[in-house]
């Protein structure tokens, strides 16, 4: 026991360093901050309320917070309506294990390119002159280029394209957890492929779904270089406004509304969790 | 579940010449045999034999390559699972977990889309059947072993199926259980006198509760009859071997008697009785079941078949080489130049018992030694 305990110790040891210096007490330097107060120019060390006071009795921040909100829900379900019949045919349809490596190979491959070179991808995709409006004016399916940049549909369109292999990945491996007689049990007794599907697989894969969901939803929320770069200036989300707070050493309002964003993400995390622990294991 | 009338004695499915290879692996090679209505059938042969396959070919699961299943006349083609007169139990029982017992059982009921007081009187009545009042309500993990096997036949048979499928249900319980469950089983076929095909490894549960048995090996159908009838007439060495223990004796046909065949095996001549296919000089396998092996003392010293044995079915002599006692039966093994038998001698309370290193002679009518396909 004394043995386990020291190499124990001894294990945790590196990530317990890594975890306290860049991450412990940087939060700790935050919430100091957060109980400054910034004024003409200068951060004031003195020990207030002042700033939470004026961060949420701001409506504008309660704006920032909805859209971080808006954009964060809709990406995650996005992922999820578009991951889920991704992740099933891959586990379904692909029999052999070496098709199957490659397309998992290829799902991944966006997380192979840097997040600032995928965005500017985008940005060549979704212009005004870019393929999918040529293509849509080929189609004959729009006569004016629609406006694809510098709003919240090319942010949502990228932010779901980079986060769908997110979103793949934990339904896929609850998927080929679940015991294929399940779903030949529910052929035999009657079901045909749509009650099969709604009464067993679906029920069955859950936890996978929420589980995409927490990690799409988490990462989508604190998602910065998207909504800079094809937002435009007028996708505004809660990490740009932690991210000018500090360029503008307002430290105090950059260390309420990032301690805000950390609220929602864990209050995230906390309901989806309790949401998988009501589901049956598989 | 209300007992429903035995069905009559037509044939339920019947199995044309099936076919099924995945990649290069033939896994049934042309298999074919009928099962009659109200019959408890096993499929019975050792893992990878094909049973299993052929037990998915007749629920719907896998479809053959070539030949056909007939359910009750009708030709089978590419109906789904769900639209056959079959309901299966799965040998890792396939319960849905995140249902209750009642939801389990009621599943079959709700998509024929049933009237709930329905469902709920005859899922009732099925678990009654199954011995399980009372556990309607509990999860599926919070069951034993027995009980989720019953919950499984609880959940095909509320169906009221015509032909039940059954692929290994007993093998993860432990033998007490598993010999419970197996006289549950007979009762229930009994009852309600629906067809039941049953696959199985274990030759002991075939015999036991089968009406007939199909012998299977390598995708290929080697015999299908009572189980008695198997036992004592398997036609091939694979037969014999696999059901019940089995002394066999390769060697040639020496000669043919009205009723007997004699067989020389080495320095040895054996005799069995005629199964009318033999000829003379053909290599074939004699096959005596150790309980029909007698032993006494040697009357004359020395190993070695002495003259005119042949004729009262073979005496050969030897040596005890091991022995062991279970209780009401005395397994010896011979070792009889060039040859070992195995022979199984009712424990009569107060024989004297064979020691290992005695000198006896074993012996059997031939009427109860049969020739086999050697192969």
């Amino acid at each position: 026991m004394r043995i386990r305990g020291t190499a124990a110790a001894i294990l945790l040891a590196p990530v317990m360093v890594v975890m306290v210096v860049l991450y412990v007490i940087p939060l700790g330097v935050y919430f100091i901050n957060s109980f400054h107060r910034f004024l003409d120019g200068r951060i004031l060390p003195a020990w207030t309320l002042q700033t939470y006071v004026d961060y949420f009795s701001d409506s504008f921040n309660y704006k920032v917070m909805g859209t971080s909100l808006r954009l964060s829900l809709l990406v995650t379900i996005l992922a999820l309506v578009i991951g889920y019949p991704l992740a099933y045919a891959l586990h379904t349809r692909v029999r052999s294990a070496v098709a199957k490596g490659l397309l998992a190979l290829l799902l991944f491959s966006p997380l192979l390119v840097s997040v600032v070179v995928r965005t500017y991808g985008w940005l060549i995709l979704l212009a005004g002159t870019g393929l999918v409006n040529t293509l849509l004016r080929r189609f004959g399916l729009i006569d004016q280029p629609i406006s694809l940049l510098f709003n919240m549909t090319g942010v949502v369109i990228s932010l779901t394209h980079i986060l769908l292999p997110f979103a793949i990945f934990p339904m896929y491996s609850v998927m080929s957890r679940v015991d294929v007689s399940l779903k030949e049990a529910a052929r035999d007794l009657g079901a045909g492929w749509w009650d099969t599907f709604t009464h067993v697989t679906l029920p069955l894969t859950m936890p996978g779904i929420v589980a995409g969901a927490l990690i799409c939803f988490t990462l989508a929320l604190s998602a910065f270089v998207t909504p800079r770069l094809l937002g435009g200036g007028r996708v505004q989300v809660m990490p740009l406004m932690v991210y000018n707070n500090t360029v503008d050493i307002n430290w105090p309002t950059g260390a309420v509304s990032g301690l805000v964003l950390l609220l929602m993400s864990i209050a995230a995390v906390w309901t989806l969790n309790s949401l998988l622990r009501r589901l049956p294991s598989v | 579940m209300s007992a429903e009338p035995a069905r009559p004695h037509g044939a339920d499915v019947e199995v044309r010449g099936i076919t099924k290879r995945f990649g290069a692996v033939v896994a049934v090679d042309t298999v074919s045999f009928v099962i009659r209505g109200g019959e408890f059938f096993s499929l019975l042969g050792p893992s990878g034999c094909g049973k299993t396959t052929t037990l998915r070919v007749i629920g719907g699961f896998e479809h053959a390559d070539t030949g056909e299943v007939m359910i009750a006349g009708r030709s089978m083609g590419q109906t789904p699972p769900n639209r056959r007169e079959t309901n299966m139990v799965f040998q890792r029982l396939a319960l849905f977990p995140h249902y209750t017992v009642f939801d389990n059982v009621a599943f079959g009921l709700r998509m024929k889309r049933l009237p709930e007081g329905d469902i709920r009187r005859r899922v009732g009545d099925a678990l009654d059947l199954v011995q399980m009042p009372g556990l309607a309500a509990r999860r599926i993990s919070e069951l034993s072993g027995g009980q989720q096997q019953r919950v499984a036949l609880a959940r095909a048979l509320v169906n009221r199926p015509r032909v039940l499928l059954l692929d290994e249900p007993l093998s993860s319980l432990d033998l007490k259980l598993r010999l419970q469950m197996q006289e549950e089983l007979k009762r229930l076929q009994r009852e309600l006198g629906t067809t039941f095909v049953y696959v199985t490894h274990d030759q002991g549960e075939a015999l036991a509760m089968s009406d007939r048995v199909a012998v299977m090996d390598a995708g290929h159908l080697l015999q299908v009859g009572p189980p008695m009838e198997i036992y004592e007439e398997p036609r091939t060495r694979f037969v014999a071997n696999f059901i019940g223990d089995a002394n066999l004796v390769d060697g040639t046909v020496e000669s043919l008697g009205g009723a007997i065949v004699v067989i020389r095996a080495g320095r040895h001549s054996v005799s069995a009785r005629r199964q009318g296919w033999e000829r003379t000089g053909q290599s074939v396998t004699l096959c005596v079941r150790p309980e029909r092996v007698q032993v006494t003392i040697a009357t004359a010293p020395g190993p070695g078949t002495p003259p005119g044995a042949a004729q009262r079915g073979g005496e050969l002599r030897g040596r005890i080489e091991d022995r062991a006692f279970s209780g009401y039966v005395v397994k010896y093994r011979l070792a009889i130049d060039g040859l070992r038998l195995h022979a199984a001698v009712p424990y009569v309370n107060g024989t004297p018992l064979y020691e290992i290193g005695d000198t006896v002679a074993a012996s059997w009518e031939p009427q109860q030694a049969v020739t086999v396909a050697n192969e």
